[in-house]
């Protein structure tokens, strides 16, 4: 499969964006009465693994548009708001996968699943804990309840859910754009 | 499923300010009220957002789902972090204080000394007003702008047309995208997929969800190639991008931006200048609680 410029954004990348955005809506509105056992209001929110999935398959152009977008539809679909921050924190869930998409070219070999689970350790990371972050500048919560109330809960579901989901949407595209022969 | 907005036109007077004048009052609201913890500022701010969300007109059955959200966050916050624990207060108010009940309280024949200072408490207000008065702002959206009008908006205010042009795209696939997730699902189920009562962890329920998500998923990549050919031989980004979606400004929309610059600017002022930046408590509170 020939790679492309990571950072390219042409026609294919704007559907590919606009398609990941709303199917990240649709599924996180969709699959909301999930709820991580023993918490109150925590959703497990599986939906989470399509911007890194898209970033790992399109680009981090594409990857942090999906979450970006995607969660901000999401919101409005549920009538929860608009919350900058966390957007821009699902952004980032998506554009980390979509920094190590060069590394990536056979969809199903081993090492690109494993540069795969990093990109999402990494992403859920950085973009939840800036997100988690911002919660001390916007509400003034101390670092406790940043990083108890924020960060862990939204963190702990992000990378268990890329963890156990990406590598079987990468193997299912794989078998994708060997059959069509797309790429 | 059933996937709809939660805009309906309700010829409230939000509906008719234009929608980048609403962008520029909520971000530049949002960056002036994060500057300060001064009573008098927030006070200001919290009754400005107040007016702001009655202009909406929403009625509490189309807005209580996000309020349910949003209480359950200041719950957390405020009631647990800020009142019971102290943990929230960290960092911004001092360490000390006058004790709320100096000498305890008796509760169920229990004797209580619970370290609640006035200070804290004054805080606890304080972010009631910040956050309360961002969330005001903020939930009215999906309530009350026009699904139609983002792609227009953030092309007008600047964004590239491409990014504005996706957004757009978005909001078409979204009906497009329920109805494939519906029949899906209704497929997986005729071949005893079980998504309403998953038993177990959270790994066994998250890889329950794999059967519904990877086909939807590759059937959306697989059209949207589709979707992007027709578009390139339409000539897509070759020129500059007209909106079906009209905006014009008015008057009240000049006199709202002018509004909102003066606002970030007088805070920014303000707090730079003459220090209204810091946390304060006003000294009628102090009278409540003495004696």
């Amino acid at each position: 499969m020939e790679k492309k410029s990571i950072w390219k954004f042409g026609t294919r990348e704007v559907v590919f964006a606009a398609i990941g955005a709303a199917l990240y809506a649709v599924l996180t509105y969709a699959l909301n009465f999930l709820q991580m056992p023993g918490t109150g209001n925590v959703t497990i929110r599986p939906a989470i693994v399509i911007p890194m999935f898209f970033g790992i398959a399109f680009g981090p152009v594409v990857g942090f548009i999906t979450g970006f977008i995607g969660n901000i539809l999401a919101d409005l679909l549920s009538g929860y708001g608009f919350w900058f921050w966390w957007d821009l924190g699902n952004g980032i869930v998506g554009l980390i996968p979509g920094l190590f998409s060069a590394m990536i070219v056979d969809f199903k070999a081993g090492k690109s699943i494993l540069w795969a689970e990093l990109s999402v350790l990494l992403g859920s990371g950085l973009g939840m804990g800036l997100a988690a972050l911002s919660e001390r500048w916007v509400s003034g919560a101390d670092m406790n309840t940043v990083l108890l109330a924020n960060f862990l809960p939204a963190f702990l579901t992000d990378i268990a859910n890329g963890l156990v989901l990406l590598p079987l949407l990468m193997v299912a595209f794989a078998s994708v754009v060997h059959r069509s022969g797309r790429g | 499923m059933l996937v709809t907005w939660n805009y309906r036109y309700r010829n409230s007077p939000m509906d008719r300010i234009d929608p980048r004048a609403r962008w520029i009052f909520s971000f530049a609201f949002l960056f002036s009220v994060t500057q300060t913890w001064n009573p008098l500022l927030l006070g200001l701010f919290f009754a400005s957002a107040l007016v702001w969300y009655s202009l909406g007109r929403t009625t509490w059955k189309e807005t209580r789902r996000g309020w349910m959200l949003i209480s359950i966050m200041l719950f957390s916050m405020i009631i647990v972090n800020t009142i019971i624990t102290g943990g929230g207060a960290g960092g911004v108010v001092p360490e000390g204080g006058r004790l709320v009940w100096p000498e305890g309280f008796r509760l169920f024949g229990w004797q209580v000394n619970y370290g609640l200072t006035v200070e804290r408490l004054w805080f606890a207000v304080s972010q009631l007003m910040r956050i309360l008065g961002i969330s005001l702002l903020f939930i009215l959206i999906p309530y009350t702008m026009d699904s139609r009008a983002y792609g227009a908006t953030f092309s007008k205010l600047g964004l590239p047309d491409r990014l504005a042009y996706v957004i757009e795209l978005s909001f078409r696939f979204i009906p497009s995208l329920a109805r494939s997730l519906s029949i899906t699902l209704d497929a997986q189920r005729a071949r005893a997929f079980e998504l309403d009562q998953i038993k177990g962890g959270i790994v066994k329920k998250i890889g329950r969800i794999a059967p519904l998500l990877i086909p939807l998923t590759m059937n959306a990549i697989l059209s949207s190639e589709d979707i992007a050919n027709a578009m390139d031989l339409r000539g897509f980004g070759q020129r500059k991008r007209t909106w079906l979606y009209q905006l014009s400004y008015h008057w009240w929309d000049w006199v709202l931006i002018v509004f909102s610059a003066l606002m970030l600017i007088g805070t920014t002022v303000l707090v730079q200048r003459f220090g209204m930046g810091p946390f304060a408590v006003p000294d009628w509170w102090y009278s409540l609680f003495s004696g």
